[in-house]
């Protein structure tokens, strides 16, 4: 009996057919050069196909044959060395060189003799501080539509800014200026552009920040870390500093568990009414589900190449090895939406990715530091579309009244329209100075209709209430394609920064 | 019954008899590390543990029962985050048998509890995910083994500079050691005198077992009047000697041998068996011996060779400010180059660079040159041109808060040999900076060189200076020699001594300045 127990399970994979990420996007692992630990810290795409990778080693290697089908025909060159860690690396189609953000410059890099190998190194810009502590890593963009290069510069620590612009986003411009650009970074992990070239950097869980974030750099705005405020002063163009928030707290003494509701509820949403410039996170990234570590931010320009998800983000993590996937949109001005759990299973720590024309997701990383489940030190990998379209949440917009979310298939109108077949929470992180934070005021709305739409493709929500400011996370567990096979993932978070009024 | 009932009484007052454990153990900044990775304690014995927090990202302590896959159990975790977040990423699993709080940065919490009564390996681990991998160490219980007995001494008095034979000397004078420890301040004889110590100590099975030994100055051990393990000789004790060796179960013959020449006088032996820990045979515990931790091992060096082309390497470098620039050289010598300064900032001879503080965990800190013979002609991050009428003035001091004004930093470019030419503005002129190296720096005849080419285009200010060393000089043969702990000798045509600097007034053109170990 045992034996045909253990049989049946063992054989029930092949008949239930459930599927699993691995159906619809592969993961190929690439060897790597004996010679280094290709720690890979960030990547560009080159215009004859090839790759550059920049290194948490400091090295620059351009790889060429990793779009073949073939893993094998990778090949590696060593362009650069001894560079103090590449976390950012931009090919310039002006001047045809590569530009390296390193912890405390922007560098040219010039092939003068055509050998591929560098030999010229100009400072572009290195008009920020550096103090020598370990936080203050830089990651770098690659060019946006104006020729900018975009510089995200992590805090001196966790909570302040010894040297200038630590905790801050700058630009260098073509010829070579900065412009500070916003203020209140923590500590990025990846920086990257949705498809209208609007620009994106993630923060990391810790001091004012209670998960992982998804953020909106928008000139002039005060991202929410209050500890590099400092250089104001040397940001005229930055317009007056914004008032600190409050450190901590107000609704009573936590650890004695007072109850004060007329005090300051110390939440993000009430911050961002006594501070203007005060943008909050487009997305938050929630810790321990989503990921613990926010890294690369990559936009899917293939036009389907990648599958179904066109112009949405994907957000990788280190800590987790994996991929997330977000939609946005746009509500009263304001960037906000959904999360939603992509693929997993990375061999490292993911710490750069970049899509290509063709819709090859290629990602790169180390644990170092911080752990990675992916448990190999570090990897360079790719990660593309089978063709098989998943049964996911295709986008999700928020409604004066609820949601409506949209599938890639069209589902099962019986499932999709009971109530039952989902689930709302929704919650918040207190807004404060304190390391990371639990997920706070949860609250468990009613939803009151699901309807779906005439061509099975949408599902209109309604939920009462919706909290401004909240995580909103909906469960679709009983939700059913019209091919009867559930939803890949089943679980969205979407940040409702904004009701919209119509 | 009642023997029964007696016998568990028994053994409670000796675990209760062992002094508690107390030890202190924090997490590594930036290394997702403890910086402990063994504490050794007896069955049952009190301990009391202050963990503190010294990471950015929170950490726990939780203690496992022996052979627990704590990355597995800690990854588990990951299967309901919701519960493992309400839990404070403490896994629900029965082998957890002591744990602290999740501690935010910099936080501090005491934990107190009974080590377990079964002799094992506890894995201790920090379940806050993706930390398990490496944020670990090993709990020990181990019984402590038997001390000597029957404890002899024979002291002896002569000038030696190694063991003599004692066997042929009279002794000065003979008694018993009441507590059995082994211990050397047994006289007013300060030197010059030799220690014989015999006794008696019991192995409790037949099996492996390790003797441990440190003396200033020399020592060795015979067990059953065979030699197993020496210290000989005239020196510090530095370091603990050990020898394994397998044992018959029962009584055996224990014999120390020691001698103090002059100075120190020092005594450390112990030993361990199979089932017990080790155990200290004498009243003086060696530094070394952690009171039953072990400190976390710091990383495997990668050291970066050079070959046959130059190689940079820009990190933080221990002497030349957060902007340095390390270039290993073909002929074994290096230099540091400060893009805080644009100055030169390090020069040595030998191997280039350690990269492995930087290339294990976040890379914090600031790495010394691998090699040696590391001179600082003009110290630390401080520019070398500077306008003044007294070029005996004091220069410019890195202030790590600012940068200098009136430099521009512009890069650099390699020649074939990838030897980097470093470029910058002053002023509004234009420098470049090149090194050459002549002769053979990993050879210690002290006959390399290092030859520094400053090509200044433009036009420079009134009373322009550049300064190429730095402390007290005399002038010999045609150059400055350093008159420092390790001197040095600095070659330049119109180079002049003002004061404590040693200086050449900059003008556009070219200088060249060489320097070089003193012979």
């Amino acid at each position: 009996m045992k034996c045909i127990l253990f049989l049946s399970l063992l054989c029930s994979p092949l008949f239930a057919a459930d599927p699993v990420e691995a159906d619809f996007y592969k993961i190929t692992t690439y060897a790597t050069p004996k010679e280094t630990a290709l720690e890979v810290g960030s990547i560009e795409l080159m215009p004859d196909g090839k790759l550059a990778l920049g290194t948490r080693r400091g090295e620059i290697w351009i790889v060429s044959g990793a779009g073949s089908d073939d893993a094998a025909s990778v090949n590696y060159k060593l362009f650069a060395s001894g560079l103090h860690e590449v976390l950012g690396i931009a090919y310039n189609p002006k001047d045809k060189n590569l530009y390296a953000t390193t912890r405390y410059e922007v560098t040219r890099l010039i092939d003068t003799d055509h050998d591929g190998r560098a030999d010229v190194f100009e400072n572009v810009n290195d008009s920020w501080g550096v103090s020598g502590d370990y936080h203050e890593y830089a990651i770098g963009s690659r060019f946006d539509k104006a020729g900018d290069l975009w510089v995200t510069l992590c805090l001196t620590g966790s909570f302040g800014s010894a040297v200038p612009f630590r905790g801050w986003a700058l630009r260098i411009k073509p010829d070579g200026t900065m412009v500070p650009t916003c203020s209140g970074i923590r500590s990025p992990g990846g920086i990257g552009f949705d498809a209208d070239g609007e620009v994106y950097y993630c923060d990391n869980q810790g001091p004012w920040h209670g998960a992982c974030t998804l953020q909106h750099l928008v000139p002039g705005s005060f991202q929410g870390h209050p500890g590099g405020n400092v250089w104001y002063d040397l940001a005229p163009n930055m317009g007056p500093r914004p008032i600190d928030p409050i450190p901590e707290a107000f609704q009573g003494e936590r650890s004695r568990k007072e109850n004060r509701p007329d005090g300051d509820p110390d939440r993000m949403v009430t911050e961002r009414e006594r501070i203007k410039q005060l943008l909050p996170p487009a997305v938050y990234l929630v810790h321990g589900k989503i990921g613990n570590s926010a890294t690369a931010i990559i936009c899917d320009l293939s036009a389907g190449k990648f599958g179904p998800f066109s112009k949405q983000l994907f957000v990788a993590d280190q800590s987790h090895s994996n991929l997330s996937r977000v939609y946005l949109e746009t509500v009263n001005g304001i960037k906000q939406g959904v999360v939603i759990p992509f693929r997993s299973g990375f061999a490292s720590g993911i710490i750069g990715g970049r899509m290509d024309e063709e819709g090859r997701v290629f990602v790169g990383g180390s644990d170092r530091g911080w752990g990675a489940r992916g448990g190999k030190p570090f990897c360079f990998e790719k990660c593309e579309w089978t063709g098989k379209t998943p049964f996911e949440i295709h986008e999700m917009h928020a409604k004066p009244d609820g949601f409506e979310v949209t599938f890639t298939q069209p589902v099962d109108p019986t499932s999709a329209g009971d109530l039952k077949s989902y689930s709302m929470r929704e919650f918040t992180y207190a807004y404060r100075e304190q390391y990371g934070g639990d997920e706070v005021s949860e609250i468990l709305p009613k939803i009151t209709a699901a309807t779906v739409a005439a061509d099975g493709k949408s599902v209109r929500l309604t939920i009462s209430p919706l909290t401004q400011g909240h995580i909103h996370e909906l469960h679709l567990d009983g939700v059913r394609s019209a091919d009867k096979l559930p939803l890949l993932h089943k679980v969205g978070y979407y940040t409702l920064n904004e009701i919209p009024t119509k | 019954m009642t023997r029964l009932l007696f016998a568990i009484l028994l053994a409670a007052a000796a675990a209760r008899a062992a002094e508690p454990a107390v030890f202190s153990l924090k997490t590594m900044t930036a290394q997702m590390k403890y910086d402990t990775a063994e504490l050794v304690v007896q069955p049952g014995q009190a301990v009391k543990i202050t963990f503190e927090n010294g990471d950015d990202l929170p950490h726990n302590l939780v203690f496992c029962q022996p052979g627990t896959d704590t990355a597995a159990m800690a990854m588990k975790q990951m299967e309901k985050p919701e519960d493992a977040l309400k839990r404070n990423w403490l896994p629900d699993d029965k082998r957890i048998w002591a744990h602290s709080k999740m501690l935010n940065p910099h936080e501090k919490e005491v934990i107190s509890f009974s080590a377990p009564e079964k002799s094992g390996n506890y894995p201790y681990v920090c379940t806050f995910p993706g930390h398990a991998l490496t944020m670990r160490g090993v709990l020990k219980v181990a019984p402590v083994g038997d001390t000597l007995h029957d404890l002899q001494f024979a002291l002896y008095l002569g000038n030696w500079q190694q063991l003599p034979d004692f066997s042929k000397l009279k002794p000065h004078r003979e008694g018993k050691i009441d507590d059995n420890l082994l211990q050397v301040k047994l006289d007013d004889y300060k030197n010059e005198f030799g220690v014989v110590f015999t006794g008696k100590f019991v192995a409790p099975r037949k099996g492996p077992y390790r003797f441990y030994l440190s003396s200033d100055d020399g020592s060795r051990i015979l067990i059953d009047g065979k030699d197993i393990l020496a210290y000989d000789g005239i020196h510090p004790s530095g370091d603990i000697k050990e020898a394994g060796i397998p044992l018959e179960k029962g009584e055996h013959e224990f014999r120390l041998e020691y001698f103090q020449g002059g100075g120190e006088i020092e005594l450390y032996a112990a030993w361990k068996g199979s089932d017990f820990q080790i155990t200290p045979l004498s009243t003086w515990l060696h530094p070394k011996w952690k009171g039953g931790t072990k400190k976390q091992k710091e990383f495997d060096p990668i050291p970066l060779v050079v070959k046959d082309e130059a190689v940079v390497y820009r990190n933080f470098i221990q002497g030349a400010g957060n902007r340095g620039i390390g270039v290993g050289y073909p002929g074994g010598v290096n230099i540091a180059w400060s893009a805080e300064s644009m100055n030169l900032a390090l020069i040595w001879r030998g191997a280039f660079m350690d990269a492995a503080r930087h290339w294990n965990s976040r890379g914090g800190g600031h790495e010394k040159p691998l090699g040696y013979d590391v001179l600082l002609p003009t110290g630390e991050a401080t520019p070398a041109f500077f306008v003044t009428e007294k070029p005996e003035a004091e220069w410019p001091k890195w202030d790590k808060t600012k940068r200098y004004e009136g430099f521009h930093w512009l890069g650099y470019s390699l020649d074939t040999k990838r030897s980097p030419t470093f470029r910058y503005t002053w002023q509004g002129a234009e420098i470049e900076e090149s090194f050459a190296v002549e002769g053979d720096g990993n050879k210690p005849d002290g006959k390399a060189k290092l030859i520094r080419t400053i090509k200044v285009t433009g036009k420079l200010p009134a009373h322009a200076w550049y300064r190429i060393g730095n402390g007290s000089f005399e002038s010999r043969d045609g150059s400055f020699v350093s008159k420092g702990s390790l001197p040095y000798r600095i070659t330049a045509s119109d180079a002049q001594l003002a004061g404590q600097n040693l200086v050449v007034r900059a003008k556009p053109g070219t200088m060249t300045i060489t320097y070089q170990w003193a012979q």
